[in-house]
């Protein structure tokens, strides 16, 4: 058989030729504690070992330390040299009499074992000795290139998935959907059987994964692994983070990628349990032999239930090639990041650009459209003054229209330019009284609302709460005055209130699910005026949006509600309405 | 009081049709006071500093109190604002903006600056008589003015 050592020392069975009768031992693996360093190095020394009978009697050398040196005498080269009396019983276990191990050492370091075994005891010839230590050698010789080259096959098969998938990177946009949309590649990158992406709070998975709610869990740890390096691997995940031994059958192995920590942005390669993954000799269950006296039997298979011992949530480790993979594959991802925040970069540049053009078409509409308006205002007027008796009535009546549309114009202007101004100015957020504010709005209100009995309704004190004075101030009044200026009652009632948690238009909108329900008031204005039909609730916040003619209901430009939607939206907060067509209508709002 | 005959009016205005309204509001209001007009900030400012075409002291006498729109070609308004707000002698005399922009920005700009007061060109043809009425009388008849 040969014999093969893992980096940990613990070695397995990759090849074996033998009579048909005997137990093949094809795919054993066993722990490094089978075969000592020192065994080892003594393997290293002497490229042949030979044990013709395993039952030899052994005979002790005399004296037992040199008298010259007063030490015992170093038998290291000895061919004749005895072994361990726990090698003659592990062989004796096994049925074998005889053994001759050749040594492959690579690198000056042992590499494995050609392993010779026979049931009765066997001399081998010196001639044959020597053939065979000369095989040892000639594979020797050839294990490291055969090995470069078996590793630079698989590295070439990595580059080409790399080179490929980083090709297909490139010309997406999005980076989760190129990540998804090429499952296998993802997976054979690093050879993994599973992965996770997550992006910020969503998560993704492919191939044999733990549970998202598990998976979840383990990116909060794995958040904290993360120090100066990007890139996070073990091979025994279930030892750094305990919660992991409830799924080592498909995680017990994980290699991570840090993409971005502020994002949250991760790529975590799962790898199976090894055990999962290794193509058993035999029946592993039947692995240990118990004598009749209770103790365990040294035996092959012994030592093949320490080894499944030491490799439960254990994986098969990430290979240098795949976790440069990886690397490789992180720095072309953040080129992508990168290319995606130049664009940010420049849609930005470009809102910026955009606000302040807006700012200079407030400017315009303030200035350069209202000169000429004002000019032509002015000159109708002095056409009047001047010319009024050649003109006659009807001459003086067209431009008095005129004038009365260029007044129009002007509205119109000065309501788009304070619709920009309000979305701009930077809200002024204190604790208000709202009390204190509605009775500023009402006293103003009334003032100017003197002819019209008007009877306003508010049943019990509004709260505090922080917002723009002057904001909520034009909020209440564009909401009141509509009241009153769309209502053809004689008895003209405007109630003004806020809602409480269990009220039910607030279970509806689902507010009280936020918590905090203060915060989350709900505040109405309500009237009896003429109401709204239903098709319009939504098109009368649109700017410039009327319902009536300019002669009905006092005119206007039709600006007010949508104010108020840009002040409700400005303090993050919505505003709807619910109306009763010729019975009245309540406008809801909520500030915060 | 000063004798009011000596009281000059001088109007930074680019507008010809914001200008005739303004002269034909103080013609109606009978004030003989001379009127001189600047139709941009580079002409009021060589005007106010005898410079350019404005060398001779007779046509460009030192006006009592300006009229000053905001918005002017080249050199607007608030550039001459500050220009004249900085020289030790110039700043004593009056300024008052009269601008298109109802702006809270601008007129507090322009008060931090010192200026003696704002008017937003009105659209109303009996307000701007009134306005104009208003601003002579007080300006020309009412308060002491720097010598």
């Amino acid at each position: 058989m040969v014999y093969r050592f893992d980096p940990d020392g613990s070695g397995s069975v990759i090849a074996e030729a033998i009579e048909e009768n005997l137990e093949p031992f094809l795919g054993l693996h066993y722990p490094a504690t089978d075969i000592p360093k020192q065994a080892k190095y003594l393997y290293t020394l002497n490229l042949l070992r030979l044990i013709p009978d395993v039952k030899y009697e052994p005979v002790g050398i005399i004296p037992p330390l040199n008298p010259l040196t007063n030490n015992p005498l170093d038998m290291s080269m000895a061919v004749l040299r005895s072994i361990s009396p726990l090698h003659a019983e592990y062989l004796d276990n096994m049925g074998v009499s005889a053994t001759m191990c050749i040594s492959l050492v690579k690198n000056k370091q042992l590499w494995g074992l050609i392993a010779c075994h026979h049931n009765t005891p066997k001399k081998v010839s010196y001639e044959t000795r020597t053939i065979c230590e000369f095989i040892g050698q000639i594979i020797s010789f050839e294990l490291a290139a055969r090995e470069n080259s078996q590793d630079s096959e698989y590295k070439i098969k990595l580059q080409s998935i790399q080179s490929e998938f980083i090709a297909r990177i490139s010309h997406e946009q999005e980076l989760k959907t190129v990540l998804i949309q090429n499952p296998d590649s993802l997976l054979d990158l690093v050879g993994a059987e599973g992965v996770a992406l997550s992006f910020g709070d969503e998560i993704t998975l492919i191939g044999k994964t733990p549970e998202k709610s598990a998976v979840v869990d383990l990116l909060l740890w794995l958040d904290t692994q993360f120090q100066a390096d990007v890139i996070y691997e073990t091979t025994h995940l279930a030892q750094s983070y305990p919660a992991a031994s409830n799924y080592t059958e498909v995680a017990s192995g994980l290699l991570a990628l840090l993409i971005s920590k502020v994002e949250k942005t991760f790529i975590i390669w799962f790898r199976p349990e090894v055990l999962q993954t290794v193509n058993w000799g035999g029946d592993p269950n039947k692995a240990v032999e118990i004598k009749s006296d209770g103790t365990l039997r040294m035996s092959p298979r012994k030592s093949f239930a320490q080894w499944q011992e030491s490799v439960t949530q254990r994986s098969l480790p990430w290979k240098t090639c795949e976790i440069e993979a990886a690397l490789e594959l992180r720095s072309s991802i953040v080129g992508i990041v990168l290319r995606k925040a130049n664009q940010l970069a420049q849609v930005n540049q470009e809102l910026s650009r955009s606000n302040t053009e807006l700012d200079s078409f407030a400017y315009i509409a303030s200035h350069d459209l209202k000169e000429p308006l004002r000019g032509i205002y002015n000159y109708s007027s002095f056409l009047i003054e001047d010319y009024g008796e050649i003109l006659g009535d009807d001459g003086a009546d067209k431009l008095n229209t005129l004038m009365r549309l260029t007044h129009r114009m002007e509205d119109l202007i000065n309501s788009l330019l304070h619709y920009s101004r309000l979305g701009r100015a930077e809200l002024q957020v204190k604790s208000i009284d709202l009390n204190n504010l509605l009775e500023g709005v009402l006293d103003v209100i009334k003032a100017s609302a003197r002819d019209t009995e008007v009877h306003f309704k508010i049943h019990r004190p509004l709260p505090t709460i922080k917002c723009d004075r002057t904001q909520v101030n034009e909020l209440f009044t564009n909401l009141i005055s509509n009241g009153i200026k769309y209502n053809k009652q004689n008895k003209k009632i405007i109630e003004i209130g806020y809602l409480d948690g269990d009220s039910q238009i607030e279970l509806e909108k689902g507010v009280t699910d936020v918590g905090d329900t203060k915060e989350k008031t709900i505040f109405y204005v309500r009237d009896n005026g003429i109401g709204i039909r239903e098709k319009h609730a939504e098109s009368i916040f649109r700017i410039f949006k009327r319902l009536h003619s300019q002669r009905k209901y006092g005119g206007g430009t039709g600006a007010g509600l949508t104010i108020a939607k840009k002040i409700v939206e400005r303090h993050g907060g919505e505003i709807w309405v619910e109306s009763v067509y010729t019975k009245g209508s309540v406008f809801y709002f909520t500030l915060q | 009081m000063n004798k009011p005959n000596k009281r000059s009016l001088l109007i930074v205005e680019d507008s010809d049709e914001d200008f005739t309204a303004l002269v034909r509001m103080i013609s109606k209001a009978n004030i003989s006071n001379p009127v001189y007009r600047c139709e941009d900030g580079e002409e009021a400012l060589d005007f106010l500093y005898g410079k350019g075409e404005y060398t001779d002291k007779f046509i460009a006498p030192r006006p009592s109190v300006i009229v000053l729109d905001l918005n002017l070609p080249g050199i607007d308004g608030r550039e001459v604002l500050t220009t004249l707000k900085q020289n030790q002698d110039l700043r004593m005399i009056p300024i008052i903006i009269f601008s298109t922009s109802s702006n809270p920005k601008d007129i507090d700009a322009c008060y931090l600056q010192g200026v003696s007061g704002y008017i937003v060109k009105p659209m109303n043809i009996n307000i701007l008589n009134q306005l104009v009425k208003t601003f002579l009388e007080y300006w020309f008849q009412s308060v002491e003015l720097p010598n």
